[in-house]
């Protein structure tokens, strides 16, 4: 008779929880490296190196944006599943289910961009998928793969939340309540992963219900049942759907930084007040900034405005002084092993913070009547999913790969973290001046005075190419034998 | 306001390298992990409050400066002008081309197939104000220019193929 472990899977089936997770991991960074690329190339149009045409840069733009965002969510969502599984208990079958739902959706993003030609931006602001000058098949091709992936996901968040449920016995014990209310409980407490998991699962699925109600009526336009339907409604719902699943990326690797960072500095994140207030304080107030993406809309009633602005300023605090705050003391004389996935959430603590700040002031309406749709904004989410979201995430997946003795700690690995840390810097800060020299964001063709920014940021992007490229070929190295080992404990998830 | 937020955001920027630098410096030093938890919770407790004493304050100093209708209005007067503007692929249209400076402007913005951003770039060429071209709506931005010269309209929400192409001059004189 098999083996069980803590959550009822046998060790077959918790094997293949953990190879399933390993492919989402890997496959999501192969993705990350070739939307790398593809970023590339749009600078080196905006440094005037290249020419690739307006329709072919609107292309890339678009997959490039689609593409980030599915590769990191998915291997952030691999991750976490593999951290959770142990004691939360995910199916395999519905883990690998996802995975190719996932991966046909992406495959129908990538052949409606750049076979079918849509090029609307990875936003897709209606009405400009049904009215942009591509064929109608390419909108029907990229809005089937968004469906596809979000179902995907939304299969993952349904997953997490019923395991969740079940260990912890309700809503109240997986938001660890007890702990926030000092209550007693026989059932278990979730871990900060734990947590963070229950709430990205919850905020996830009132994402992806935004998603539906925004993406129904166009189905339903393109279908000939409509003739169309309210451009700021359908702005609110996108940006409902589209920022909260991009910040909800954030907190799955939040959860990655809390079971790596404990590995290699012999301490661990506890679970106390300061962790149970701070996780569910983002449970509401996630959903809170995306309002900053309307301001510009004037007739939008003036109070959303305020709300968010309210929650661009929020919901940075409980991140900053639990999360960021607690893993500056964990480093903090503890004789770190220094190692590429400690440099990379050093580096992408650096990042979340300083795409945070510019979050806030691009957050203050005032501010973003003249940064709006600049390259300001573009900065600050690549330096908050670059370094943040993807970064935490790589950082985990080379600890998988790596282990806290493995090649993660030789001199090759930290040497390579350390030029991420700098070609990633490099990149975004030139972002950020060229958002101060009111540089649109979203265009093909920069003058003269705007490539400048661009030819500086081109080598640092060459940099973080070669920090990737090294890694990659160290990582690959260590994948046969994670394929087949359990995954190394969490070392700080408690 | 751009040079203001640039001065503000790199102060930040090396304030908060240099205290991550510090950081990383002690990291393979030896702490007893009480002495360093008492110390982060002291953070979090005082830090926590100064940060949201600081962040209400800028919210409540920030609201007079709304760029919208009634805010601008209390600020520069009622309208003395009116332009009729209209954005579609990839073209604006304004009901003149020419501004008197120092009057109180409103731009009511329309927009004919999808959103656009009308984007005011000034001589120097910073933005100076914008506003959302909306299908369906009406948006009304009020502006004062007190500056003579020529002005850019750029198109500042993504609207396909041509939405760099799509820019417009006025004159303020």
């Amino acid at each position: 008779m098999e083996g069980r472990v803590g959550n009822g899977n046998s060790a077959r089936a918790q094997q293949s929880v953990e190879q399933a997770t390993l492919v989402y991991m890997l496959v999501g960074f192969a993705v990350f490296l070739l939307m790398g690329v593809l970023g590339l190339l749009m600078r080196l149009q905006h440094a005037g190196w290249i020419d690739l045409g307006p329709r072919w840069f609107y292309r890339i733009m678009t997959l490039h944006g689609s593409g980030m965002v599915a590769g990191v969510l998915l291997a952030s969502l691999g991750g976490v599943a593999r951290v959770i599984a142990p004691r939360i208990g995910l199916s395999p079958r519905l883990l690998w289910t996802a995975f190719v739902v996932y991966f046909l959706g992406s495959g129908l993003v990538i052949l409606a961009t750049l076979v079918g030609g849509f090029a609307a931006g990875w936003t897709t602001t209606y009405p400009l998928p049904v009215r942009g000058d591509w064929p109608m098949s390419a909108t029907w091709g990229f809005l089937l793969g968004y469906t596809l992936v979000a179902v995907a996901f939304l299969l993952w968040c349904l997953a997490v939340l019923v395991g969740a449920l079940r260990t912890f016995g309700g809503f109240g014990n997986a938001l660890a309540w007890p702990v926030l209310f000092g209550r007693k409980t026989e059932r278990p407490v979730p871990t900060g992963p734990e947590l963070a998991a229950t709430v990205v699962a919850i905020d996830g699925i009132i994402a992806v219900g935004a998603g539906v109600v925004y993406l129904v009526p166009i189905f339903a336009e393109m279908l000939g049942l409509v003739s169309g339907f309210d451009v700021l409604f359908a702005k609110n719902m996108l940006f409902l759907f589209g920022h909260t699943l991009v910040n909800l990326n954030i907190y799955l690797a939040v959860a990655l930084v809390y079971a790596t960072l404990g590995a290699y500095t012999g301490r661990t994140f506890k679970m106390g007040f300061p962790v149970a207030l701070a996780v569910n304080l983002v449970l509401i107030l996630v959903l809170l900034p995306y309002f900053h993406h309307l301001y510009q809309d004037f007739v939008q009633p003036w109070p959303l405005h305020l709300i968010g602005q309210f929650g661009s300023y929020a919901v940075g605090v409980p991140a900053f002084f639990v999360t960021i705050i607690g893993s500056l003391g964990l480093l903090y004389g503890s004789r770190v092993r220094w190692s590429a996935p400690v440099i990379f959430i050093l580096a992408g603590l650096w990042g979340w913070v300083v795409g945070g700040f510019a979050a806030i002031l691009d957050g203050t309406i005032a501010i973003n009547n003249v940064m709006h749709n600049t390259l300001w904004v573009p900065a600050h989410f690549h330096s908050y999913y670059l370094f943040g979201a993807a970064g935490f995430t790589w950082a985990y997946l080379f600890h998988t790969l790596g282990g806290v003795e493995g090649w993660v700690t030789s001199p090759a690995a930290r040497w390579l973290g350390w030029l991420y840390a700098i070609g990633a810097g490099g990149f975004v800060l030139a972002f950020f001046l060229s958002g101060l020299q009111s540089v649109p964001r979203r265009y093909a063709e920069h003058s003269a005075a705007w490539q400048v920014l661009g030819q500086v940021a081109v080598p640092f992007v060459l940099l973080l190419g070669i920090a990737f490229l090294g890694l990659l070929i160290l990582g690959l190295r260590a994948v046969p034998a994670a394929w087949r080992a359990p995954a190394p404990a969490p070392g700080s998830n408690d | 306001m751009q040079v203001g937020v640039g001065v503000v955001f790199f102060i930040f920027v090396v304030l908060w390298t240099g205290a991550l630098w510090w950081i990383a410096t002690r990291a393979a030093l030896t702490a007893p992990y009480e002495r360093v938890s008492a110390v982060v919770s002291r953070l979090r407790r005082w830090g926590a409050l100064i940060v949201v004493v600081v962040l209400g304050a800028a919210f409540i100093l920030s609201l007079p400066f709304l760029p919208y209708p009634t805010s601008r209005a209390a600020r520069l007067g009622s309208p003395q002008v009116t332009v009729e503007v209209t954005g579609r692929m990839w073209a604006w249209e304004l009901s003149q081309k020419t501004i008197p400076r120092g009057q109180t402007v409103e731009f009511v913005v329309r927009a004919l197939d999808v959103n656009h951003g009308f984007g005011i770039y000034a001589p120097d060429g910073r933005i100076v104000t914008q506003v959302q071209a909306m299908p369906g709506y009406t948006n009304r931005l009020l502006y004062r220019f007190d500056e003579p010269g020529t002005y850019t309209i750029r198109c500042l929400e993504f609207c396909a193929t041509g939405h760099h192409l799509m820019v417009a001059e006025f004159t303020v004189e």
